[in-house]
């Protein structure tokens, strides 16, 4: 048996699936006529560890194992999969998918396949890590959240190591393969006084090894954790109403990934049901507004040295000095609209179709300085981070939830603020970008994205931006 | 594969999952194996764009070594696979603290009848592929024949499941049960005067038999995304607000986060020191019932073999008792109310008991107010219990629909909203396992454009 495609690094080598049983699988998914057809099959394996009341509360493994058959005709897909990795099973996977193709019997093409690897892009650990390692690192944060404030009534943690096998053949005669890695911990703590509860969450991780917790150290995760609960505890209910609002450095990218990124998803363009369809070359945005989508970042969470369809991971121009430069192309829709994959085609799992979706989306820096912006503002919010957020594509409009945020009085910084949400419409956002920061990061948060129920780690990044003015949404409406 | 065959084979590898457990050294283990068969058709315009049929088979296992727990799921089948992963688990297990309260439940009831439950509906699996596809194109057409100014779609989609759940454990519990479910749903695009409105529409039930018509479907969701054309931004204000029956239901799953008893176990609930409070009006009474016949949340014992039953969890306001599984109710002296779901705590069929009145009446009864049709985001601070959404709905004079708004939030805090319940209409439908008919409450704060 020849093994088509390897898993080299991370200590354990995982095997894909035969190459002749491959190339057996494709032709027999072309047999009634289609334009394309891939197998992809995945190995995952994640590791977990969870502290609760200050014990190590449940350690899980999970092992998601399994191929997916595909053809495409036209804009049509037929999809089916399979967890029973016998010959048998697999083509039986194969003849579902080919039912899409309707015009009927043409015979099964001769399929040659050659093996490709992924570029080297993450810095993964040589051996996994030992059970010993994630509990050590989970005691640490449970001892640093709670020391940084008696409020802080309750620790939650959970770190987690997972390594994905893919291996993707397609019609088009390869094989490629890669091995990613991912960890996460993410410490949620409740801070707690006579009248009020209130929450805080940290997370941090990417495409690497347990290692990383050595330099950015588990009690760095636990404080900020522990900061953010005791801020919102003390804070003050938000006012009601339209103001100026500074986005913080980092985190803030939540707002690109939801008030622009989606809409510019390859699918939605495709159909013309997304606000920004047809519009390449126009101006969207304030001129200050330049937006990649990079999957090529090392170690970050959102990258892919190759995407779910085999296609090199890319950095992407969205938006350039405020005029829309380009979609985000997976496989289906690139082809179709003539510009090819840009390395966006992603998937949860075995189970699904991959989509267009993002990898690391993000600002790169302008020319005002943090006091500059902030200094500028009467009275408006400063938003450090999001807890999250959800766009309307069609139209545009977006919500984002603040997980930290303050009052601006006078260009000052002041009181802290609770429950604060962000509402407004995409594009409408982008023009009133009115002042760019020289601060411009990824953030180091652990963000996933959720598109038709398929959920993908992603990586955000901003500098502080100002927008001159945005609807916040709050419980007081005197303030 | 008949249906007692997959019954067999189901079953099968869940024991064969609890005894590689406790040949790897596990003093008790429970195993549930799942096999599903989906079915999934997708039309745009005149053509179909997905067609998706695949069989999921899935283990998930929890052992107990002594009172060390450790948890893992599977879609590797293999004897080999599962004794593998049961030794690396069990491994685990040893890092893992003692926990006085970890364990299976002491006691399993022999299963009850899925067919009593209303659970499987055979038209599922008889009806022709065909047919499912004709259901999808269908739904495309119906909605560009109402109205010229539905242009586009996000696409139709007609789907089905048959699933077989067996559960074995190592107190001797042996059970299994089969489902079936079936949903059609549309997302018609509206042109206003160039802006895209969209908006969705679904129906499910246990079979194609209970599912609204393809015409009723399609009516129902261009006629959401044609109320909302035209839509403006709102003054800042605090009125009363109405929630559609969707749009409540998501209120109530937030209600239910707060009332699930690990949520609870840390104080991450605004509820966790209210029972026997009075926490909302008399009109709230919401129950969680695993047996109510024919509904998507039913089936006839949970996570853990404990047979499902009615818990009235707030009764006439009053908050009666929180939803546990076997270890939490440990954990905070209670006894479980057959919550337990997929590792954690989940709901059967949690709903707000209806109350009398069509929406229209109720829409016609406020003389001033706001209609929510639709919510985006999910900021709720269970620990504080706080909420607040962005809205987009209709604006309500002197009890008639006056125009649309858009662009607006919506927030307040559970305890007011609950409290502030003053109406509730009968629309209530079991189409999912947390429902709601609509309701009004009192006054909200709504937050739009500077008054």
């Amino acid at each position: 048996m020849t093994q088509a495609g390897k898993g080299r690094k991370i200590g354990t080598v995982l095997t894909g699936l035969d190459s002749d049983l491959l190339a057996r699988l494709l032709s027999r998914a072309l047999r009634r006529g289609g334009d394309y057809a891939d197998v992809f099959f995945e190995h995952k394996t994640v590791q977990s560890f969870r502290l609760q009341d200050g014990r190590i509360h449940e350690a899980g493994l999970s092992v998601v194992r399994g191929a997916g058959i595909r053809v495409i005709v036209g804009e049509r897909s037929g999809y089916a999969f399979s967890d029973d990795l016998s010959a048998e099973a697999l083509l039986r996977a194969a003849d579902v998918a080919a039912l899409i193709a309707i015009d009927g019997a043409r015979g099964e093409p001769v399929i040659d396949l050659c093996v490709r690897h992924a570029p080297e892009l993450y810095h993964a650990a040589a051996e996994p890590a030992t059970a010993q390692a994630f509990v050590d690192l989970l005691a640490r944060a449970d001892i640093a959240a709670r020391a940084f404030d008696p409020r802080i009534s309750a620790v939650n943690a959970n770190i987690s190591e997972e390594v994905q096998f893919v291996q993707i053949a397609t019609s088009d005669g390869e094989i490629v393969t890669d091995l990613r890695p991912l960890v996460s911990f993410g410490v949620q703590t409740v801070a707690k006084n006579d009248v009020r509860r209130a929450n805080g969450y940290f997370g941090d991780g990417g495409r690497t090894g347990l290692g990383v917790y050595d330099e950015r150290p588990p009690e760095r995760i636990a404080r900020e954790s522990a900061r953010i609960a005791q801020t919102n505890l003390d804070a003050r209910e938000t006012p009601a109403g339209e103001m100026p609002v500074v986005v913080g450095a980092g985190g803030g990218g939540v707002l690109l990934h939801e008030a622009v990124g989606h809409g510019l998803e390859s699918d939605f363009n495709r159909q013309g049901t997304s606000l920004y369809s047809g519009r390449v070359g126009e101006r969207v945005a304030s001129d200050l507004v330049t937006i990649y989508d990079d999957g090529n970042l090392p170690d970050e969470r959102g990258s892919v040295a190759v995407d779910d369809e085999g296609t090199p991971g890319a950095h992407k121009v969205l938006v350039e000095n405020g005029v829309l430069r380009g979609y985000m192309q997976d496989r289906l829709n690139g082809s179709l609209m003539g510009v090819g994959s840009t390395g966006s085609g992603r998937r949860q799992s075995f189970r699904v179709l991959p989509q267009p979706r993002m990898c690391n989306t993000y600002m790169p820096s302008g020319g005002s300085t943090f006091e500059e912006i902030v200094g500028s503002v009467e009275r408006g919010i400063y938003a450090t981070s999001f807890s999250g957020g959800q766009v309307e594509i069609s139209k545009g409009d977006f919500v984002f939830m603040v997980a930290e945020g303050y009052l601006i009085e006078n260009g000052k910084i002041t009181a802290p603020l609770r429950g604060a949400t962000l509402i407004g419409n995409g594009p409408d956002a982008m023009t009133k970008v009115v002042a760019v920061g020289n601060d411009g990061r990824l953030a180091n948060r652990s963000y996933t994205c959720g598109k038709g129920g398929q959920l993908v780690p992603v990586g955000v990044g901003m500098p502080t931006v100002k927008l001159a003015s945005c609807t916040v949404g709050g419980s007081n409406v005197g303030g | 594969m008949s249906a007692a065959d997959m019954r067999d084979e189901a079953l099968a590898l869940a024991t064969l999952a609890v005894d590689a457990a406790l040949a790897a050294g596990a003093s008790a283990a429970e195993a549930t194996l799942g096999i599903a068969d989906r079915f999934s058709a997708e039309a745009r315009g005149a053509e179909l764009t997905k067609l998706e049929q695949s069989r999921s088979r899935a283990l998930s296992l929890r052992t107990f070594v002594g009172l060390r727990r450790a948890s893992m799921s599977t879609t590797d089948l293999t004897p080999e696979g599962i004794r593998a992963l049961s030794h690396r688990i069990v491994a685990a297990a040893a890092f893992v603290g003692e926990d006085p309260n970890a364990g299976l439940p002491e006691t399993t009831a022999a299963a009850s009848d899925d067919a009593a439950l209303g659970m499987v509906q055979t038209d599922v699996a008889a009806r022709d592929p065909q047919a499912k596809v004709d259901d999808a194109l269908g739904l495309e057409r119906a909605i560009r024949a109402i109205d010229p100014r539905i242009d586009n779609s996000r696409g139709s989609h007609s789907s089905d499941t048959v699933a077989t759940i067996a559960l074995a454990n190592s107190h001797g519990f042996r059970g299994t049960y089969r489902s079936t479910s079936a949903s059609r749903s549309t997302a018609p695009i509206a042109n206003d005067n160039g802006e895209k409105r969209i908006a969705h529409y679904g129906s499910a039930a246990r079979g194609y038999v209970g599912l609204e018509s393809i015409d009723a479907v399609a009516r129902q969701a261009v006629r959401r995304a044609l109320a909302i054309c035209g839509a403006r931004k709102p003054s800042t204000m605090t009125v009363p607000v109405i929630f559609e029956r969707d749009v409540a239901a998501s209120v109530l799953s937030d209600l239910f986060a707060a009332v699930n008893a690990a949520s609870i176990a840390v104080g991450n609930s605004y509820l966790t020191d209210a029972i026997g409070e009075s926490v909302g009006s008399p009109l709230v009474t919401i129950v969680d019932d695993g047996q109510l016949s024919g509904a998507l949340g039913t089936s006839p014992f949970d996570a853990e073999g404990t047979p499902t039953r009615r818990t009235v969890v707030f009764e006439r306001g009053v908050l009666k008792t929180f939803l546990y599984d076997t270890y939490y109710a440990r954990r905070l002296g209670a006894a479980t109310t057959a919550n337990a779901s997929g590792g954690g705590i989940g709901p059967n069929n949690f709903y707000l008991q209806a109350g009398s009145g069509t929406l229209e009446e109720l829409i016609a009864a406020t003389p001033r107010g706001v209609l929510v049709l639709d919510t985006i985001g999910f900021a709720t601070e269970y620990a504080s219990g706080t909420y607040s959404r962005g809205a987009r709905g209709l604006w309500i004079e002197k009890g008639e629909i006056a125009y649309a708004i858009d662009e607006f939030t919506i927030s307040s805090t559970f305890r007011t909203m609950l409290a502030g319940i003053d109406a509730v209409a009968s629309d209530l439908r079991f189409d999912g396992s947390i429902v709601s008919p609509s309701f009004r409450i009192g006054e909200m704060t709504i937050s739009g454009t500077a008054r």
